[in-house]
């Protein structure tokens, strides 16, 4: 007891340690996760800006109708520079610009022009689909019927003609992708937080004159290093416990289901591989100061690498493949994967074992080089 | 007595391996992160070629024009042609986005949502249209005519393309060539150690003031002027800064490659005032607050990292978010003001917005100095 | 022997708290100079003010005949202060620490070379030249602290309980130490609350209390100012009643007892009471073993005049 009581107040002192890691994880999880509770297939939508400066009638409100049906209209202060940021950010893929005049001198045939910014992604892409196909079956039409309301019906009915699509799976993929982003995020947060503290911890203890008071005192040495571990231990198993907490607010129901408990599963394993890690690393560096640097560069090397904070799938390949060695890696491929799976079974979840078998594998490397350096440092 | 407190100061912070951690190594071990992450990013948000299968059922035109789209200069789709077993086990695998089947009316079959998909729709759907378009011309044609030529019919097609090619609506792109987004990473980690350098300057200073060390009661008693020990002090920090952020641009140029662009000059000019506010930074909170020094170390670590987070370190929206809605926040934010200025610098063709950001960094330094002056100038203590 | 330093009517004000209260003494020239007192009796308060570190409320204070002002650098030339808690720093060097805080004194390379060297002789740091603080004891930290506080060969040395948890080895160099810049002709003024210490190296004692003088002079006075008596003990086999009323009568004796071969014989006052009774002794063949005499220290003259002891 009275090494958990002294370890409580070690780590009282580091407890903003901690809440500083917490609110990043919920300060990210929360901000990214927007989800659309939706079932079947929906098209996807580009965020557009329109700028019109011809009269909204006919032809050209018609034009922005169609616009507006078919993606995520951005309304932007009239400002040219706030419209310019809004690009570059990706708040918008595209601006259309509408000229004066442009009705007109499209029913005359005169071609106006059109001007777009266009942030030159898939998403510019498509807006750029839905204004040339618009302006090419108004053309054609324009040939045969001069009649503007005419030509506007001949237009819609065309564009209504659907493509009937089909999609297999039945997966709740928004909730489930929300559900990885957290625990993908959590790897950082696990990382930073608990091989911080339990590093601090670990060192604080070990500091000449603790040390020699706990010596002299009557507690028997060793049943001392078991309640270290033990205290240690229960530091990391609460903060994976709050952190399995915060995903049931933060994504709801879908932790209860086989893929969300599955999930939850791979993080405890994750927690216990840090746990080792912070052993080790506690018990290499003496010195106190270093220990915030290293934990740093640990936590988001790991993070940055494996795909923690940009999704695995945008890595280069050499990433990948250097992120092999580091625990971090198996822990959010079990992620992506548990995300993807159709079916939840001992079979389907092979995979997802061997990726186990690693972090357990990485435990037991970092539980022998603990011993290997305490043993070398007593001797 | 300058020079002799320079040469120590510097020979101070060189050996200070923590001051040397957190301004030359961490953001050299953050920019390769940044670089490692990102790099392939921006390439992924332009098109893939889209694998897809069509499984033909009877006989229909879309394959045809399938085909034609295949062999085009930009590839748009790959394709694979088989019965539906196997395109349903290549679904399945994920080895395409989705397939078609081509009967009566045409059917795509996916497995997610996602833009592949989209893309594919559309282009089946502009298929579909286009077989809407040439019914609607023969109607047109029979309720003009009476009769449909067969002279009529076939030049359909090719009147619709010639429509296409000379009555079409210029669509012209004005936006900025420059719209890597990731830059702004690497402009935040110019303003990381750029504000970074302000530990050392707090650590310098809190060494020269004898209400804050022990050193500074040692120089205090001691025959130096304490104007020539604090400006020398600071000279020590500005250089070891100006050395930290040398080796970042040596680094990330040569090394990782970035282009930080054509106007290398003001670049250089923004991050050497940008450095400025950084040092007064510290200088201000070694000065004015009256505790550990560690904790001091603490707070510039902290305020940084914060005022980097704002301005677009851990997701350059963030920037964008707070620019929208809190542009206070961002004004007064001196990462912000360094990160600001790189990008309008970069984005934008007027050096209006840059100019901006290089004043408040000079009110921003002034006003930290400012802030200490009254404790830098006392001699006498109420306390020690 | 002039007046170096003259320290008039010094008031200092912690807020409310009077920390020195109208205190006035001065400091001759080469005499060590020990201000003693317990925790919070205004000793650092006294020698902070002194070095012009403080603001005070009223007093004058003035340093070969000129007032101390924080930029009076012709005075603090001649200074050297060590300072109770170590100063240094951690990245340089034995050598290069010293080096800097010598250099603020002293410009020309060359002198301050041989200055260095003197004062890592003088505190026995010879081995350690290259040694970062770290790789120090505390022992040989609080001398490098000495010896960057006194390489540029001050005139006036503030010690300010340079002896405050150091090894019993340290200690004696460190005394050394200071006795040796006496005899180059320092004058020292020196604050402690080890008792011994005052009594081997002091010329001079201010006992300081609450920030006023209680009592002032040198270790003898004040402890003669102390009026207390002498103890003497003597181990005899046997001793006959005639010899206890005897010694009664010998000069300045008090009381005498005898029991279990234990004589105890308790002084007035008074100097070489020991030998008269060892001459007692002597005259009469009386056979004696373990004799010893306990004399008041300054701890017994501390205890006397505040009624508290010093050591916290």
């Amino acid at each position: 007891m009275t090494v958990f009581k002294a370890y409580l107040k070690v780590l009282n002192k580091n407890k903003w340690m901690v809440i500083l890691y917490t609110v990043i994880l919920i300060f990210f999880a929360g901000f990214n996760m927007k989800t659309s509770d939706t079932r079947g297939f929906v098209t996807e939508k580009p965020d557009i800006l329109i700028v019109n400066e011809d009269e909204n009638i006919g032809i050209t409100k018609h034009f922005i109708n169609y616009i507006k049906e078919n993606s995520n209209i951005k309304e932007i202060k009239e400002d040219e520079n706030a419209r310019n940021d809004a690009l570059f950010y990706r708040d918008v893929n595209y601006i259309i610009y509408i000229p004066k005049n442009f009705r007109i001198d499209f029913l005359e045939g005169k071609n106006p022009e059109i001007k777009v910014k266009s942030t030159g992604d898939y998403m510019a892409f498509l807006s750029e689909m839905l204004v040339e196909r618009y302006f090419k079956i108004a053309n054609i039409y324009k040939s045969i019927e001069t009649n503007e309301e005419k030509l506007e019906m001949l237009i819609e009915n065309t564009l209504q003609k659907e493509t009937e699509v089909e999609m297999t799976s039945k997966l709740d993929t928004d909730t489930l992708t929300k559900a990885a982003y957290f625990y993908n995020f959590a790897n950082y947060s696990i990382l930073a937080g608990s091989v911080f503290v339990i590093c601090f911890i670990i060192s604080s203890f070990k500091e000449e004159k603790v040390r020699k008071r706990t010596i002299v005192s009557s507690h028997n040495y060793r049943k001392y290093n078991r309640e270290l571990l033990l205290s240690n231990s229960l530091f990391a198993f609460t903060l994976w416990l709050f952190y399995v907490l915060l995903s049931f607010i933060l994504v709801g129901k879908a932790m209860l289901t086989s893929h969300g408990i599955v999930m939850i599963l791979n993080s405890f394993v994750f927690s216990f591989t840090s746990l080792t890690l912070a052993f080790f690393i506690g018990n290499l560096i003496s010195n106190k100061e270093a220990i915030s640097g290293i934990v740093n560069v640990i936590a988001l090397g790991s993070s940055f690498l494996c795909g923690a904070f940009v999704p695995m799938e945008f890595l280069p390949d050499f990433v990948i493949t250097i992120s092999h060695i580091l625990p971090s890696y198996y822990y959010i491929s079990n992620n992506e994967m548990v995300k993807t799976l159709e079916i939840i079974s001992l079979e389907s979840l092979q995979p997802f074992f061997i990726n186990i078998g690693m972090m357990l594998l990485f435990s037991l490397l970092f539980i022998v080089l603990t011993n290997i350096v305490t043993k070398r440092k007593s001797s | 007595m300058f020079l002799h407190n320079l040469k120590y100061s510097l020979k101070t912070l060189f050996k200070n391996k923590t001051l040397i951690f957190w301004t030359f190594a961490f953001p050299l071990i953050l920019g390769t992160l940044f670089q490692m992450a990102f790099q392939d990013i921006e390439k992924n948000e332009t098109l893939d070629t889209i694998s897809i299968a069509i499984v033909e059922e009877k006989e229909n035109n879309i394959k045809n024009i399938f085909e034609e789209l295949e062999i085009e200069d930009k590839k748009m789709f790959s394709i694979f042609y088989g019965n539906e077993e196997e395109a349903k086990e290549k679904l399945e695998q994920s080895e395409i986005s989705g397939y078609l089947i081509l009967s009566d009316t045409p059917k795509i079959i996916v497995k997610e949502n996602g833009i592949n998909q989209t893309i594919l729709k559309y282009v089946v759907g502009e298929i579909i249209e286009t077989e809407e378009i040439m019914n609607n011309m023969i109607t047109y044609e029979i309720s003009q005519n009476g009769v449909l030529t067969n002279e009529f019919y076939q030049t359909l097609y090719e009147n619709i393309k010639k429509i296409e090619l000379e009555n079409k609506i210029e669509i012209k792109d004005i936006s900025s060539r420059n719209l890597s987004y990731t830059l702004i990473e690497f402009y935040t980690l110019i303003a990381m150690t750029a504000l970074y350098g302000g530990i050392l300057g707090l650590y310098l200073i809190n060494q020269n003031l004898a209400n804050q060390s022990s050193n500074g009661k040692r120089i205090a008693v001691s025959p130096a002027s304490k104007r020539t020990i604090i400006i020398s002090s600071a000279l020590a920090g500005y250089i070891v800064q100006l050395i930290g952020i040398a080796l970042l641009f040596l680094y990330t140029i040569f090394a990782l490659h970035i282009n930080y662009g054509e106007h290398f000059f003001f670049i250089l000019l923004l991050t050497l005032i940008g450095c400025l506010a950084g040092l007064s930074m510290g200088i201000m909170i070694a000065s004015i607050f009256k505790i550990n020094e560690n904790t001091k170390t603490g707070i510039v670590i902290a305020f940084t990292m914060l005022s980097c987070f704002l301005s677009g370190m851990m997701g350059i929206t963030m920037k964008y978010i707070v620019d929208k809605n809190i542009p206070i926040l961002n004004i007064i934010n001196p990462a912000n003001m360094i990160t600001d200025g790189l990008y309008s610098l970069y984005y934008y063709e007027t050096l209006d917005r840059y100019y901006f950001n290089i004043i408040s960094l000079i009110i921003f330094s002034c006003f930290m100095l400012a802030l200490s002056m009254q404790s830098l100038r006392r001699q006498k203590y109420d306390s020690i | 022997m002039k007046n170096i330093i003259e320290v008039k009517k010094l008031t200092k004000m912690y807020k409310n708290l009077k920390a020195v209260d109208n205190l006035s003494f001065e400091v001759k020239e080469g005499e060590i100079l020990g201000l003693l007192g317990p925790n919070g009796s205004g000793k650092s308060t006294t020698m902070n003010c002194m070095l012009s570190l403080l603001e005070f409320k009223e007093g004058t204070i003035t340093i070969f005949g000129k007032e101390m002002k924080p930029n009076a650098y012709d005075i603090k030339k001649e200074i050297g202060v060590v300072f109770q808690d170590v100063a240094l720093f951690e990245e340089l060097t034995v050598y290069d620490n010293m080096d800097y805080f010598c250099g603020l004194y002293i410009k020309d390379k060359r002198t301050r070379k041989q200055y260095i060297e003197d004062a890592i002789k003088l505190v026995g740091l010879e081995d350690f030249k290259k040694f970062y603080p770290k790789q120090l004891s505390g022992g040989l930290l609080r001398r490098l602290n000495i010896a960057c506080g006194i390489a540029h060969k001050p005139k006036i040395v503030f010690l300010d309980e340079p002896t405050v948890a150091v090894d019993p080895q340290s200690r004696n160099n460190i005394l050394d130490g200071i006795e040796k810049l006496r005899e180059n002709g320092a004058t020292i003024i020196y604050t402690t609350h080890y008792m011994e210490e005052v009594e081997i190296l002091c010329d001079r004692v201010i006992i300081l209390d609450k920030g006023i003088i209680i009592a002032e002079g040198t270790p003898d006075e004040l402890k003669e100012l102390a009026n207390m008596e002498e103890k003497v003990s003597v181990y005899i086999e046997k001793l006959e009643e005639k010899h206890i009323e005897e010694i009664k009568k010998l000069k300045n004796v008090s009381e005498v007892t005898y029991h279990n071969s234990n004589l105890i014989v308790i002084y007035n006052k008074g100097k070489n009471n020991l030998i008269s009774l060892t001459k007692y002794l002597e005259k009469e063949r009386i056979s004696y073993d373990k004799i010893y005499s306990e004399r008041p220290t300054l701890n017994d003259v501390f205890l006397e005049l505040t009624g508290k002891e010093l050591r916290d």
